[in-house]
Order: structure tokens, then sequence, then C-alpha cells
């Protein structure tokens, strides 16, 4: 037995696998804990040999990104290694997801909840940002909530770094609700403002308890945002005309969001509407979101140990839908599949290979 | 080669023209499929829709030259040698046993002909030898090789096989060549054909699965409507008969009183906290906010850490001298603008790597 051999079998005794929780089309998601603290984990068995040409794309993302993530509101991938001809990613255990929260009617929302939760959001990502991670797949059912109330965002199947220059990237990401006018128009080209514009989207779905943004078709969802919005003008976003997969939908006058949100304060529309300008470029980031107005003003956010909590909490804890995103019918799996486009796939293969090394987590600076 | 084998094995494949190639747009909408057969109408169609069997107006049988219009009952059957015509043409000259073609002269039998399904006959051949023959010998996978070269060259082989069969060239040699290769892999092509059969009983026990499932739930549905409706009935005479037993001295006062009751009743079968409306759930929520004075709520705090305390470490230029990045910057069409695509972001990227020292 050499030394790697050793190393992972001594990982491997550190945890032990109870019952299984769900099974996705990459995974299957076992409740598991620490053997010397008995603290509770997910363990999240990467299914290998079915794939033709090695680990699913999404696993490997997962595990390249999560290992360099350490932080407050991101999940954390506590250990990684391999059973058989398995793959295992020990995930931190966190029994509910903001859709749950979301769709729970007997709960009431305070301005100040929303505020909280939104607050996370924007530093996990943000913390994602500055380490040159999108994450590209936010929605309510990817932001976990620990039993604490802290809220953490999960499922890196998508993610990628970015800014480096001029390499395209695919513009087959996000799911659709959440997915920006720029990537519905096909841009190769974006940047950290395709978050923003998800966080924005989820901020609009925890006021109005449904989905804000809800396309049928792709085509649809262009046609629901400007909608919503009013068609951009050139003046509005320079250049969208020029892109790929423009097509006109139609012209819509702008409406205030005041219309639909009734209730909402001066601050909280303006960090909204800064969330959902058209031009990526002059959207908030996430930075900027964290030091707006919004955030100061009173009521302060509520304390995570008093956010509203599902009270039947899911049985089947760990929802696979947020840790691999397939389980979502047929569109998430369409989603996928695309990704596999030649623009990236075959660089991050490479880099993962250096980086599978299953040494201690170096979480970036 | 993935395509090739759908094809030897009977399933349509529709290719991708090249116009079609962004496929995610084109596939959420409706893509109509146009046949011979949508076009002119005619022919027996099954419960979905499709054409099982192919006639139309303008059938005339090559032999008697009855049509449509003479003989309204007219039905074409196709012979082994791909000839129409029509059943009683059919009766009158194969009911005494096996008899020639009046068109190729071929030995026919009377059970041997068969309704048509395609306009075309030649497609009909076709069908009928690429089904023979995957069905009957051919029906080697891709695992069965050692590789892929030779899977390929496996399959160009049956290709020339099926080809030989359609256009009727050296028809005694080829069926010699199945022959011997039926001979040399009957073992190999049971065990295929027993896979096959496999996967298709897996198949449909899925589905069998899937649909007890799916009546599982309407019965569930239907048995949860039906309770309510029960519930509101009863509630109903409930209420009659408080309004008997009351003698009238109050009776909005009985009818409110065995409404609310009948409200809490309801909303603990949905199992909903009784008595709490929305207002009712927003004034707890309240108060158990105001009850937890343990944990107070604090301003929020941007940022956790030092991380911008770097900031300060470096000045980043207006541009850098940086070959790689040239093309995008030149993008005179704004296309890295409007998608938000900043070369900035790479060249902070590796200033802010240089001095943070990761």
């Amino acid at each position: 037995m050499d030394a790697v051999e050793k190393a992972n079998t001594e990982r491997q005794k550190r945890w032990v696998k109870d019952q299984k929780v769900g099974e996705g089309t990459y995974a299957v998601v076992y409740r598991g804990r620490e053997a010397s603290t008995n603290r509770k984990v997910a363990i999240k068995k990467i299914k290998v040999g079915q794939f033709k040409d090695g680990l699913d794309m999404s696993a490997i993302r997962e595990v390249k990104y999560l290992r360099e993530l350490k932080h407050q509101n991101v999940i954390e991938l506590l250990d990684v290694f391999s059973s058989k001809t398995n793959l295992n990613l020990v995930l931190e255990f966190l029994d509910s997801d903001l859709e749950n929260i979301i769709k729970d009617r007997s709960l009431v929302f305070l301005p100040a909840d929303i505020k909280s939760w939104m607050a996370m959001t924007f530093r996990g990502l943000e913390f994602c940002h500055r380490n040159w991670i999108l994450h590209r797949d936010l929605k309510p059912n990817n932001l976990l909530i620990a039993s604490d109330g802290q809220l953490k965002i999960a499922d890196f199947g998508l993610a990628r770094d970015f800014a480096d220059p001029g390499y395209k990237m695919t513009c087959q990401v996000i799911t659709r609700w959440y997915r920006p006018p720029e990537l519905l128009f096909g841009s190769r080209y974006y940047s950290t403002a395709v978050d923003v514009w998800s966080v924005g989207c989820i901020f609009a779905e925890l006021m109005l308890r449904t989905p804000y943004l809800a396309g049928e078709s792709d085509m649809d969802q262009l046609k629901t945002t400007f909608r919503a919005l009013g068609t951009p003008t050139e003046q509005d976003w320079p250049g969208h005309t020029k892109l790929p997969d423009y097509v006109p939908i139609g012209q819509f006058p702008k409406t205030p969001l005041r219309d639909l949100f009734t209730a909402a304060s001066a601050d909280t529309l303006n960090l909204l509407a800064q969330c959902l300008v058209y031009e990526p470029r002059k959207r908030i980031s996430a930075k900027d979101a964290l030091t707006h107005a919004y955030f100061f003003a009173l009521p302060y956010p509520s304390h995570p140990s008093k956010l509203p909590k599902c009270a039947a909490q899911i049985t089947a804890a760990l929802p696979l839908e947020e840790l691999d995103g397939n389980t979502l019918s047929g569109k998430t799996n369409r989603l996928k599949r695309k990704l596999s486009s030649p623009d990236d796939s075959t660089k991050t293969r490479s880099t993962v290979a250096r980086r599978l090394d299953f040494t201690k987590p170096t979480p970036g600076s | 080669m993935a395509n090739r084998m759908n094809w030897l094995q009977g399933k349509t494949v529709r290719k991708n023209t090249p116009g079609n190639a962004s496929h995610s747009r084109s596939s959420s909408t409706p893509q109509i499929h146009s046949t011979s057969a949508t076009i002119f109408g005619g022919g027996v169609k099954d419960p979905s829709g499709r054409i099982t069997e192919y006639s139309s107006e303008d059938d005339q049988c090559p032999v008697c030259k009855s049509d449509k219009y003479l003989e309204k009952k007219l039905r074409l059957l196709v012979s082994s040698c791909y000839h129409k015509m029509c059943e009683s043409c059919i009766d009158r000259l194969f009911t005494l046993g096996p008899a020639p073609c009046p068109i190729c002269n071929k030995v026919l039998r009377k059970l041997a002909f068969t309704p048509q399904t395609f306009e075309d006959l030649g497609v009909e051949k076709e069908i009928a030898i690429r089904r023979r023959i995957a069905k009957s010998a051919f029906n080697k996978r891709v695992e069965d090789f050692m590789s892929l070269r030779d899977f390929n060259d496996y399959l160009e082989d049956v290709e020339d096989i099926t080809f030989n069969l359609i256009n009727d060239v050296e028809p005694v040699e080829t069926e010699a060549r199945i022959a011997a290769y039926r001979e040399a892999n009957a073992a190999l092509t049971l065990l295929n054909t027993q896979r096959e059969e496999a996967y298709i009983h897996s198949l449909r026990q899925a589905e069998e699965q899937e649909r007890k499932e799916r009546e599982l739930r309407a019965e569930e549905l239907r048995r949860e409507e039906e309770e309510e409706r029960e519930a509101k009935e009863l509630g109903k005479r409930d209420i009659i008969d408080r309004l008997e037993r009351a003698d009238g001295s109050d009776a909005s006062g009985v009818v409110r009183k065995a409404k609310r009751e009948r409200a809490e009743r309801e909303a603990t079968r949905k199992g909903v906290a009784p008595g709490k409306g929305p207002q009712a759930l927003l004034r707890a929520r309240l108060a158990a906010g105001a009850a937890t004075t343990a944990v107070k709520d604090t301003p929020h705090i941007p940022f956790q850490d030092e991380y911008y305390a770097y900031d300060d470490m470096f000045t980043m230029q207006s541009v850098y001298v940086d070959r790689a990045s040239e093309a995008v910057r030149k993008d005179r069409e704004g296309i890295m603008r409007a998608g938000g695509y900043w070369v900035e972001e790479a060249w902070e990227r590796a200033v802010r790597s240089a001095v943070a020292g990761t």
C-alpha cells in the first residue's frame, strides 16, 4: 500500500456513512457523521464508472472550487476521499433551503428577515467573486439554511473561474428564471454581473413569495423580463443588439417597481433596481451591494437564529436539487449536457488533475 | 457511428441540418414533422394519429385496374416481391396455392401479402430488409469488439449486405454470406437478442411503475376532495340543526359561531395551526421576535475580514501591456462590453494575486 492509498484510507475512516437520503443522476447522497465527534455531515458519492470520459463535469467543478472557498456563507467541503471506484465528497450538513422556506405558507417574512438573507447571500457571493469564481446557478434552492439560520451558497456544479482574458464561456448556464438577459442573448463574454442578476431575482422572490420572472422558454423568459422591466433601449444597454443571439422581442413600457412591490421601502427598491439593471457593467457588484444604504437602514437585519424556519424539517434532508441540480426534471439536465462544450471542458479537466491532491484545503485568502 | 447503429435497428434518426445548429433555441419551438402522409392525407391511423396502413384516393390495382372510384373498399396489399395488388385479385390468383406474380413471375403465396405502411415501396422494402438483418443476425454491439475500428468495419460489412439485398445485387452470394455469418455467430446473436429484450422489459417496467404512481396520486387527490366536500356538507347541516335548536333568538350569532368552528376544523385538517390567518401569523411572528430578547439584531457589517485592507497597497493603471488580451480589447462592436466583460478584471486579478501572495 503506497502513501497515497494509506492517506486515503485514513480519510475514509474519519467519516461514517449512515442512511441514504437521495439520489441524483450523478451522485448519491448519504447522511453521515464524523466518527470521532459525531458531527453531522452529508456524504455525496459520485458515480464514476458510468461516464465514458472520466468524472462528471459538475463533480469536477464542485471539488475544484469548493476546496478553495471557506466562508460562513458558502457550503463547506470538509473532505474528499475515494472508496473503491467512487469519489466521495464530505459536505456540511444543512437541513433546509430557501426555496422550502419561501414556499412554506405558514411562515411570515419581516422586512428584517429578507434583509438578513440578502446580506448573507451577498456576503457569500462577494466571497466567491473576490476569489474570481462565478457561481452561475444561484436560485433559492441552492441557498441552503443551516440549523443556526446561516444561509450558505451551495451547488458549485456550474461554477467556473473568470477574469482570464478572452476565453469564451458558455451562455447555457443559470436556471432560466434567474438567467440575466445578456446570457439569454447569447453573450460568451460576461462577468460577475450574471450572479448579481440572479440575486436580484431571488430578492424579488423573497418579497413576492413567488418566482419573479418565470418564463416558460428562453424566448418567453426575455419577454417576461422585458414585460416586467421594460424593453431596454440602446441608451439603457449599449451594444446589446450586437450580441450573438439578439432578436427584437417587442416594445414593452417601463413600469416602476413600486407598482408591484407596494410595501417595500425606497432603499429596498433602489437596491433591487440596481441588481436588475440591463447593462451588466452598470449592475451593482456584490461588494458595492454590501455597502448599500438598504443594509444600514432600520430595521437591522434579523439575527440568523431568529429567522423563520420550516416547522417540519424536510425528512429527505439535504434535498437533492441543491446538491446536483440534475434532479430538477429535464431542464437542468439539458443545461449540464450543454456544458460539456469544448470551450472550457478541456481546460478544467487538466487543471483538476493537478488539484485533486487531497491535501488540506487552502482557503482562498 | 451511433447514428448508423440506430438506423440498423430500425429506429428513425433525425439529422441536424446545419441551419438547425443552435438547438437550444429551436428545441423550444414546436417542430412540424411533415411527411407525405400528412400532406396527402389517407390511410389507417392508430389512436396516437400515426399512420399504420397507407392508402390513397388514387390507388389503383395494377392487375385488374379497378380503383377507389369503382370499388369503394379497394385495399391494396404488398407482395414479398414488392408489387401491389388488390385483395380480390389476391383471392382470385392465390387461393389455389402458390402462383407466379402477374408482374414479375416470382412464385408467391397468399399469406405472404402484407399491408402497406409507407407510400414509397422502396422504403417499405428497405425497412423490411433492415429489420430482418438487425433482428435475425447482425445485432452485435460495440462492446463485442476489440476496437472501434473493428466495430466500424463490421458496420461497413452489414451496410454492404443490406445494400446488396435492397438493390438485388448478387442475391445468392449475399444470402450465403448471411447464412455463414449466422452460423458462426449463433450464440452471440442469441445473447444480444436477449439483452435487447431485457432492456425493453426494463423500460416497460419503469413505465408501468410510473403509471401506478400517477394513479395513486390521482386517487389521493380524489379522496381529499371528497373529504372536503363531505366536511362542507356536514357544516351546512350543522348550522341548520343549530338554528332549529336556537329557536331564532340570535340567528346570526349562531351562524357566525358555527362558521368559525368550521374554519378551525378545516385549518386543523390542512395542518395549519387553528385560528391563524395571515394577520394572526404575522402577530405571532412579531411577538416571538420581541420575546427572544436574548439575541439582539445587530447592525450590518459589510465585510467581516481584512481582505480589502490590501487595497491601498497598489494602484491599478488604466492600461497594461498585455498581448493575451489584445484581441479582446479591440472589441469594436462593443460585444464584450454589452455582455459585461471587463479586461480590467483580468489585470486586477493578476495584481491582487501578486500583492496578496495567493
